[in-house]
């Protein structure tokens, strides 16, 4: 009950947060700590649960951000469809990447995934008649759209908080629904041991495909959202390789294979990284490392997972 | 027709041939035992079968139809089973979530899922231990868990790798026991043991690998006075 | 047929660098079973460390290079000994993660204190190349390669001839077998990390004056580095070495004969197809 109760609680704060400022650096901040929470969510499912450590996801950002553009931009579609169409790119694109990249096991797959998504970054830098290259691609306006018969400020963060809210807590949704269901208990059986999963009857190659799938498409939506908040997106802002180990980060540090892990540690990396970006130039990439190495060292279940062995702990003393 | 039946399977491991044209069949609630010395091709037959490895040529059918170049999970979808010689449980789970793991494969519901998983471990005498982690099991208690844990998938055929390597006498007994109970519930069984006492004991017949050649192929009380067998493998046990 | 010769001949030259920071990576593969993602920073401080001692004490890196590889050699030392050492045995994705955060922490580090610019080193003698044959050499890069095959083939020796270096092949081999042979694995692992680094650092003095220097090149230079450690199998040392020339020769035909553009992406594309059909490397002497 007091669980429901704390949920409903939580839920309240976040959908009232944006209109209890106005200052419009906390609702930037509010909502790179709900971008970061989703790419880290996403990177989770198959990362955390299975085990599968992707170095290479800012393949599928980069994917979704340059379907979402030039599905706007090219064939003027809207560019909320064209977000959504970006993740399905995405999830497309999780079946040649991981034909490729699931053969390998262990580092040899992490290794293998960073390859990937070099060899796209680079195809996509020179590509440029259809992506203009390293010029990037820039939205100028954004269409006029009403909600409730109200026309939507473009110029407001508010209403991009509600859009990355609900991506955010769609991935959540998600990663609580399969971590309870039959889907959850393979991805962690895959990530015990391949040889035992397969011998328990668990087709290993489809189960991870489907979680690539899956953590896919959230990261090409996440893509989608940041051209459509920034409005500007060029093959080094959206395929770098240090996105692709942010990713890694969040859900590592928040408590790597749990549902509410990556929000943890979005929260804890997006909001003390800004207090040292305001410092310095980079201070806050300088905090994530040194704050990866702490955890891995003493908190090896990342911060919410160390928090919920003792809640359970403080419940059942028997258990 | 056999349930099982293994024609010229054959598998080159660079250049040593580690199976070589090995024909054999398993019929329906039959215990078969496997021997042979170390390095006699016992595990690698298994991995044939259950479809870890590719075998360079021959074939298996079941119930007439192939399962050979199948991938290991439709090998155990079509009802063949096994555990492995150096256990593989899922260590940092429990242990009930060990066999609902596998249950899962017949009943997508959780529930129901781990009902059946309980009714497994209970079968395996390890229902005591269900919510404890499978990495703090006794190494006869994960054996166990493996059985059941392949129980779990409904099979018709369990292959089972050295399941008493490793026990005491007490453990060893308990052991066949559970074995006789397997059949009893109408499943066959393929054994690969090093125990002669267990595997002559429990066996309804027992097939001789040497250098990866079937050497022998009869009921233990035949095996035991074949000559090749003897020269081949039992003179080498009467000296340990 | 010229040009053929001139990227030819740029391609050994940087290939042997590359040769080199990739033995650092492999060996510390071989003996400890980890990939170290930092292995790039330990380049990227060489090639400040050449930078500063010529900025700041007019010390052609060429010479300085005698301070900063025992410098590196006691900074492995002491990454290994205070960060590593506790974390490699709790798993290799634990690790490779570790590693991750620690090349994170030093690249942003060297950003504070360095600024990005991108710098050079300006050596009086660098301006005209030499023209042996017709062909043009830089002479820093000539320089850098003699002293590249010095050290590979010094290591070659130490490990060949000397105790610690049997120890250490011994240790790659069979660490549970070395450890029951008297060898004192521990050590021995502190040993290599080490040497690694020291391999790392001191590539980067070499390089400094031919490539640009900024504080986040390590990551380029550590993506390279696992292209070639995959080429040669992981672990081996003459794959290594040849992986090393070998990606250096293809990225500088490719960029005379494909394209510029994917001149990187040839490297990658190799990887990944070596990583798939030949996991041992392409000699088959790595262990995946």
């Amino acid at each position: 009950m007091s669980r429901a109760l704390a949920a409903a609680a939580a839920g309240l704060l976040l959908v009232a947060a944006p209109l209890l400022t106005s200052n419009t650096f906390v609702q930037h901040l509010l909502i790179m700590t709900l971008f970061a929470a989703l790419l880290g969510a996403a990177w989770n499912l198959l990362g955390g649960y299975a085990g599968q450590v992707s170095f290479g996801h800012a393949t599928f950002l980069g994917l979704g951000a340059y379907t979402t553009m030039l599905l706007h931009l090219r064939l003027g579609l809207s560019p909320w469809l064209a977000l959504i169409a970006g993740g399905l790119l995405a999830a497309l694109m999780a079946v040649p990447f991981g034909w490729i990249c699931f053969r390998l096991r262990g580092p040899y797959f992490s290794l293998a995934t960073l390859a990937v998504a070099e060899i796209t970054r680079l195809v996509v830098l020179n590509w440029e008649s259809l992506t203009a290259g390293p010029m990037g691609l820039l939205i100028t306006t954004l269409p006029a759209l009403t909600i409730f018969g109200k026309p939507v400020n473009w110029e407001s963060k508010v209403p991009f908080y509600y859009v990355i809210l609900i991506l955010a807590a769609l991935v959540t949704l998600a990663t609580w629904r399969i971590s309870r269901a039959r889907l959850g208990a393979y991805l962690l059986a895959i990530r015990e041991d391949m040889d035992s999963a397969e011998a328990a009857g668990i087709d290993t190659v489809r189960t991870r495909v489907l979680a690539l799938a899956l953590s896919a498409f959230f990261v090409g939506t996440a893509g989608g959202f940041y051209a459509i908040y920034f409005r500007y997106i060029d093959p080094d802002a959206v395929f770098a390789i240090a996105l692709s180990v942010e990713m890694v980060f969040v859900p590592v540090v928040g408590g790597i294979a749990t549902t509410f892990g990556p929000i943890v540690g979005a929260v804890f990396l997006t909001t003390l990284g800004e207090v040292f970006r305001d410092r310095f130039q980079s201070g806050h990439l300088i905090f994530y490392g040194f704050f990866m190495m702490i955890v891995i060292r003493f908190l090896p279940d990342g911060i919410w997972g160390r928090v919920r062995t003792l809640l359970v702990r403080r419940r059942a003393p028997n258990v | 027709m056999p349930l099982l039946r293994a024609i010229a399977l054959t598998k080159d491991f660079g250049g040593l041939r580690a199976v070589s044209s090995l024909s054999f069949d398993l019929h329906a609630g039959e215990i078969l035992g496997l021997i042979g010395p170390n390095g006699a091709g016992k595990t690698t037959a298994f991995n044939l079968i259950a479809g870890f490895i590719p075998a360079t040529s021959g074939d298996v059918l079941l119930d007439g139809l192939s399962v050979l170049g199948l991938k290991p999970h439709a090998v155990v979808k079509r009802g063949i089973a096994r555990t492995f010689q150096i256990v593989k449980p899922f260590r940092k789970l429990p242990v009930l979530e060990n066999v609902t793991l596998a249950a899962f494969l017949h009943e997508p519901q959780r529930d129901r899922a781990e009902a059946q998983a309980r009714r497994w471990l209970a079968f395996a005498g390890l229902e005591a231990q269900a919510e404890r982690f499978a990495s703090d099991l006794t190494l006869g208690e994960q054996k166990r868990l493996e059985i059941a844990r392949a129980l779990a998938t409904k099979p018709r055929i369990l292959l089972l790798d050295e399941p008493m390597g490793g026990l005491n006498p007490a453990e060893v007994d308990e052991a066949c026991a559970l074995v006789e109970r397997i059949r009893a519930g109408g499943v066959s069984v393929i054994l690969v043991e090093h125990h002669m006492k267990a595997i002559m004991r429990i066996s309804d017949r027992v097939v001789v690998l040497h250098h990866g050649v079937k050497i022998g192929d009869a009921p233990p009380a035949e095996i035991v006075q074949n000559r090749d067998v003897i020269a081949a493998y039992l003179g080498e046990v009467a000296h340990a | 047929m010229e040009t053929f010769v001139q990227s030819l001949v740029s391609g050994i030259l940087t290939g042997a660098l590359y040769a080199m920071i990739a033995v650092g990576l492999t060996i510390v593969f071989g003996v400890m079973r980890i990939i170290n993602m930092a292995h790039g920073e330990m380049v990227m401080l060489g090639m400040f460390g050449a930078f500063w001692a010529h900025h700041s004490w007019h010390l052609d890196p060429f010479v300085s290079i005698l301070i900063w590889t025992p410098a590196m050699f006691a900074f492995g030392l002491a990454i290994h000994r205070f960060l590593l050492r506790k974390i490699i045995p709790t798993g290799e994705l634990n690790t490779l993660l570790y590693t991750a955060g620690l090349s994170l922490l030093i690249a942003n580090l060297a950003l504070l204190a360095w600024s990005g610019d991108y710098r050079t080193i300006n050596l009086d003698y660098a301006l005209k190349p030499a023209r042996p044959f017709g062909i043009a050499v830089p002479i820093p890069l000539a320089i850098a390669f003699g002293i590249a095959l010095l050290l590979t083939t010094a290591l070659y020796f130490f490990l060949t001839r000397t105790d610690t270096g049997r120890a250490i092949r011994a240790t790659a081999q069979n660490p549970d077998s070395a450890a029951l042979m008297g060898v004192n694995v521990a050590r021995i692992e502190s040993i290599t990390f080490a040497l690694g680094t020291a391999l790392a650092g001191a590539a980067g003095v070499l390089l400094a004056p031919s490539l640009y220097l900024y504080p986040t090149v390590g990551e380029i230079l550590s993506v390279k580095c696992f292209v070639i450690v995959v080429l040669g199998g992981l672990g081996s040392v003459p794959g290594a070495i040849v992986g090393g020339i070998l990606l250096s020769i293809v990225e500088s035909l490719g960029a005379v004969y494909v394209s510029v553009a994917y001149k990187d992406a040839i490297g990658f594309v190799l990887f990944l197809l070596v990583l798939l059909f030949r996991p041992g490397g392409l000699w088959g002497t790595g262990r995946a």
